[in-house]
């Protein structure tokens, strides 16, 4: 291998271990794994992370005594907004809020820095509102049980770990498949130069053709998202042209990338943003019962505010080192392409995989204790 | 641009090992039930839950006094709650002259009360096999920190018969910052050595018998 190759791979593996670094951050952060002996001491508890949870417990445990005094107070109706901020956003930190579906997400995707943020935004208003609908349905009209609203989570939870999974699998299937192209017109560029130029040009057309049809057939759900997939095709098999040609540095393009973002987008934000807050449920039958419901309803939304701040902060990580990795691509025809497509094939798989893991129940996103 | 990474790289290991936070606050009282001959034979509990929690708990539920409820009433929760904690081992941990024992599921005389606002649970924990002991040891704690326990202030801890024993209460300390910082520099591989020192700061009962 020559030199410059192998600084390519160096520094590919670096941005390739940054992105693993994030992934497995998020994924200690998201997750409670029930792997885990229950019959351990206490977990243990690092200094910085101690302190975040010790944060989260602090403002959370004021809640009750501030809505409590919220019901004659004004001022105490201020400083629960507040507290509910500093909440969100610390609370963000652990597990759940989809940070991790989200940030791979938009790796995958190769998403821009601002779409991440109105991903980001848009899935946590969405959670707080599914916890006020929850609470306000179930408990307000229906008199329901803290039982009832536990099964009902349940059912939230499934549908959202489910819909996460096939996010990840109709990822997969899409970068995956070019990733595979990819190799294989890397072995043909190899073996003849010249005619593995033209060689992999007509390989790409004809993959381009079949893909579609492929896709038109194997899309049962309805119109929008036969107009996603085709789109997302169109994208990838311009990019794939560029690389199999191999000299072609022209920049990607981006036209066809950007329309119809957020109706791709609009799954990852209902499966993310389906998902309820346990603590904010709590806290919004506790305002219920003093009967200053509204109030827990802003105090929910100011929440999930904080909560978006955060997760957006670990999006444009991902967001970053996406885009990093993308500007090492450009410099290595070839090979850089197939490393990016690598990198969007593996940020699919951590979907799928942190689908299955949640629905199976090995890791627990957040917990409804006792009912 | 590497030593950019690296920092990130850096604060993300860091930030790595974030869990949960308790939304559950129980303030508890532990009995210790012995028989004749010294044995013990249960762990007889009262858990009375934080005001959020018990109106959570208590949402929906028919009452014929509003803001009341009597035993009977709440004899379901009380159901579910005690066949959900079966899945955590109840949360109570007793170990008998070093060796791990194990406890049954709660005498079917367990029962709710709830008082200004506050639900407690009352339930007994028969060991599996009544043991004798020189050094009993007790601990109630919930390993993914959703429930926090804390014994009551006020008689946190009686004996019923085990004549001639003594029950030392070891209540948690606060970590200090300078050992949050300690345990933070243990190897991430260490996990015994963190889970040993984690496991200073649970709540315990020690008894000393004859």
């Amino acid at each position: 291998m020559t030199r410059s190759a192998r600084s390519a791979w160096a520094q590919a593996a670096l941005v390739v271990i940054c992105l693993l670094l994030v992934f497995a951050a998020l994924d200690a952060a998201l997750a409670q794994p029930f792997g885990m002996s229950r019959n351990t001491a206490p977990v243990e508890v690092g200094g910085f992370t101690g302190w975040i949870l010790a944060k989260q417990a602090e403002f959370y445990r004021q809640f009750s005594g501030l809505i409590r005094a919220a019901k004659t107070d004004g001022s105490a109706a201020y400083t629960l907004m507040g507290i509910s901020f500093l909440y969100g956003i610390f609370h963000a930190a652990g597990p759940g809020h989809g940070k991790a579906v989200i940030s791979s997400y938009l790796v995958a995707n190769d998403e821009t820095w601002r779409r991440g943020v109105v991903l980001s935004f848009a899935s946590a208003i969405l959670q707080a509102i599914t916890a006020i609908a929850l609470v306000g349905i179930a408990a307000v009209l229906l008199g329901a049980t803290a039982k009832m609203m536990g099964d009902t989570v349940r059912i939230i939870e499934t549908v959202s770990y489910a819909l996460i999974i096939l996010i990840g699998l109709r990822l997969l299937w899409v970068k995956g498949r070019a990733f595979l192209r990819l190799l294989r017109a890397e072995k043909h560029e190899h073996h003849a130069h010249d005619h593995g130029h033209d060689h992999a040009h007509a390989h790409d057309h004809a993959h381009g053709h079949s893909h579609a049809h492929e896709h038109a057939h194997g899309q049962p759900h309805g119109q929008p998202h036969g107009h996603a997939h085709d789109h997302g095709h169109h994208h990838h098999d311009h990019e794939d042209e560029a690389s199999a040609w191999g000299h072609a540095h022209a920049p990607e393009p981006q036209e066809l990338a950007g329309q119809h973002w957020l109706r791709r987008g609009l799954a990852a934000i209902v499966a993310v943003g389906l998902r309820p807050c346990s603590g904010a449920i709590i806290v919004l039958v506790f305002a219920l019962a003093q009967g200053i419901f509204w109030i827990g309803v802003a105090s929910t939304f100011v929440m999930g505010i904080g909560t978006a701040i955060t997760v957006t902060a670990i999006a444009t990580i991902a967001v970053a080192a996406r885009q990093f990795a993308g500007r090492l691509a450009k410099g290595k025809p070839g090979i850089g392409m197939l490393l990016i497509r690598g990198l969007e094939t593996a940020a699919a798989l951590v979907i799928i995989v942190f689908g299955v893991a949640l629905l199976t129940g090995y890791m627990i996103s957040e917990r409804m204790m006792g009912v | 641009m590497f030593k950019r990474l690296a920092l990130v790289a850096t604060l993300l290991v860091a930030a790595s090992v974030a869990q949960a936070h308790p939304h559950v606050w129980v303030t508890m009282k532990t009995e210790l039930v012995y028989d004749g001959e010294g044995h013990i034979t249960g762990v007889r509990q009262k858990w009375s839950f934080d005001d959020m929690f018990s109106a959570f708990a208590t949402q929906g539920l028919e009452s014929k006094e509003k803001g009341k409820f009597t035993r009977e009433e709440l004899a379901p929760l009380a159901k579910v709650n005690v066949e959900s904690l079966k899945e955590f081992d109840y949360f109570t941990y007793v170990t008998a002259d070093g060796k791990k024992t194990a406890l049954s599921d709660p005498a079917p005389d367990y029962y709710l009360d709830y008082n200004d606002a506050v639900l407690t649970l009352n339930f007994t924990l028969p060991l599996k096999t009544p043991v004798k002991a020189k050094e009993l040891r007790v601990e109630m704690y919930d390993p993914t920190i959703f429930v926090d326990f804390a014994f009551a202030k006020q008689n946190p801890v009686s004996m019923a018969g085990g004549k001639g024993c003594k029950a030392d209460v070891v209540v948690p300390r606060e970590m200090t910052f300078e050992e949050s910082k300690k345990l933070s520099e243990i190897p991430a591989d260490q996990t015994n050595t963190t889970m040993a020192w984690g496991a200073q700061f649970a709540n315990r009962i020690l008894v000393h018998c004859p």
